[in-house]
């Protein structure tokens, strides 16, 4: 089962198009990271799915059916800023988001416990610091234990304990095969939780699927010779590597991670009649990939 | 709708402005209807043939329409207290989380608006007991049930002026511009497109019709009215345009809410 599956959204903000056309679905029991700069349409993408936000064109489904506000019910869903009534405690701010979810009062305790926020509990959300705010904000998310949870930018003002917190919380979340949708400008943060993720740049969907696919962190070494010509050809017959580029004078070689080894590259050009006159192991950072991605 | 309310009365329980507002409301209406009723208990007993010139304001069977006429200037309190409750959603964008949670946004605002009805329904009761009281209390009064449906029209006022105050909330979405207007607008500007449209154009009673001006007429001055609103409609044609706003109010914020980016 899908438990989101977007059809063609679109959106426009008068002359800006915050969306074009993006298609995508989650599967069941992923971490799905949709991961893009400020300002590529994550939140107005996740706000339209929540129904805050008119799309322009285009359609979604929520667990395979047409879109409710039962379906909302179903989901913990953190946008963009925790939204609570200042001049409620923490506790009694939960207890209307239970109230609005058709739950009782009785999980309260439990979601306070796993943001450890127990203590403060009954102190007004305004004396909260931006940690607490952004923990209750999660408790929330988490009352009456929904399989489906959606997370913006879930780590913004923690301080890196928190940020280590609300991982591992992740983490147990998807151990026990809840859906996770997270959005994030943070590219560790996707790779280290994530299995699946879609990377948006300035509204359009650059790439979706299985993140050790779209992130695949490829090993990537550069050589050089006197005759580039023949040595890329050369290379391109080479058993193992994925693919080759020429950049500059340098002949790029890339192979799946962990398998470049340089002794054999450059035996196999020597055994071949050509002497190189440089050789160097590179690996690929996860942010050049993302660059690539986001910034051509 | 029940469900609804809980949530709301969960919003509004412990806010405190809330209270403090809905208490010094209570305490203005007993006040200025106690101003009015010592001023005439005091006129009647210096000077008995102000009687001719005033009526009996304070007792049956006018005491009901006194008591919602002199309660009717205090109406700003629940509008600025209701723009407040609107506007703190907007500030706190918990009408977004609301909806996230799992409302529908009909939800969000029928609730609001069945809630500015019950609120009436108290602030209306608690002008009944005061008419009650006062009427009993003046010299020479008896009492009269003749006139009570001057109490429907004290509700009708109040749910008029609270949801023209929304109106203004979700027009504005800003509660310093939304108070400012509800002010400017009912105290001084209604008052003169009146006398525009009614004297300066001779178009009366047209000028009557205005959003809170209607309301105003149906609950007239309870001296000499006939002086104040010359040739004005009869009061049921009055009190349909009052339901006639308070419908459209609805359905602008239903309208505006359920169709745009929230």
């Amino acid at each position: 089962m899908s438990i989101l599956t977007i059809e063609n959204l679109s959106k426009s903000y008068g002359r800006i198009q915050a969306l074009k056309n993006v298609s995508f679905s989650v599967p069941e029991g992923s971490v799905f990271g949709i991961l893009g700069p400020n300002g590529s349409g994550k939140t107005t993408m996740l706000g339209t799915i929540m129904d805050i936000l008119k799309p322009t064109s285009g359609s979604y489904r929520l667990f395979d059916e047409l879109p409710t506000h039962l379906h909302r019910q179903r989901i913990g869903t953190l946008l963009e800023t925790p939204n609570f009534y200042h001049y409620l405690s923490g506790v009694k701010n939960l207890e209307i988001a239970a109230e609005i979810k058709q739950h009782g009062k009785e999980d309260i305790p439990r979601v306070l416990e796993m943001v450890d926020l127990t203590r403060r509990k009954d102190s007004k959300f305004s004396t909260y610091s931006l940690g607490m705010k952004q923990r209750l904000a999660i408790a929330s998310c988490l009352l009456g234990n929904p399989k489906v949870l959606v997370f913006d930018e879930p780590t913004n003002g923690l301080d890196p304990v928190g940020i280590a917190e609300i991982r591992d919380l992740m983490k147990e979340l998807y151990r026990e095969g809840k859906t996770i949708i997270m959005a994030s400008h943070l590219l560790d943060e996707v790779e280290k939780v994530c299995t699946h993720v879609a990377i948006l740049r300035r509204g359009e969907l650059v790439a979706s699927g299985n993140v050790n696919e779209i992130l695949s962190n490829e090993d990537m070494v550069e050589v050089g010779a006197q005759n580039s010509e023949k040595l890329m050809a050369l290379l391109q017959n080479m058993n193992n590597q994925v693919r080759v580029a020429k950049e500059g004078g340098m002949v790029k070689v890339f192979f799946p991670v962990g398998t470049a080894n340089l002794e054999f590259i450059n035996k196999y050009c020597y055994d071949n009649g050509i002497i190189l006159n440089h050789l160097l192991l590179k690996k690929k950072s996860l942010e050049s990939r993302f660059f690539e991605l986001t910034n051509n | 709708m029940l469900h609804l309310l809980k949530i709301e009365w969960l919003k509004v329980k412990n806010y405190k402005a809330f209270w403090i507002f809905s208490i010094l409301y209570s305490f203005a209406i007993l006040g200025i209807n106690y101003t009015g009723y010592y001023v005439n208990e005091l006129s009647l007993q210096s000077l008995p043939q102000s009687q001719l010139l005033l009526g009996t304001p304070y007792a049956f069977p006018k005491v009901w329409q006194t008591v919602g006429w002199m309660s009717s200037w205090l109406l700003y309190f629940p509008g600025i207290l209701f723009i407040m409750l609107l506007i703190n959603e907007f500030n706190f964008k918990t009408h977004r989380q609301n909806v996230i949670d799992g409302w529908t946004r009909k939800e969000f605002v029928s609730v609001k608006f069945v809630f500015a009805i019950l609120f009436s329904v108290v602030a209306t009761f608690f002008n009944f007991l005061v008419a009650l009281l006062f009427g009993s209390l003046t010299t020479g009064s008896s009492f009269s049930f003749q006139g009570i449906e001057n109490i429907g029209y004290i509700f009708i006022q109040t749910v008029a002026y609270i949801t023209f105050a929304m109106f203004l909330g979700v027009l504005f979405r800003r509660s310093g511009a939304a108070i400012a207007v509800f002010f400017l607008f009912g105290l001084i500007f209604e008052f003169l497109i009146t006398l525009l449209i009614n004297v300066k154009m001779n178009l009366v009673p047209v000028g009557y019709f205005l959003p809170l001006q209607v309301t105003d007429v149906m609950l007239p001055i309870p001296f000499g009215n006939k002086v104040i609103y010359k040739d004005s409609p009869d009061v049921w044609i009055l009190v349909i345009a009052s339901l006639v706003y308070i419908c459209g109010y609805y359905f602008f914020a239903m309208k505006k809410f359920t169709t745009e980016d929230l």
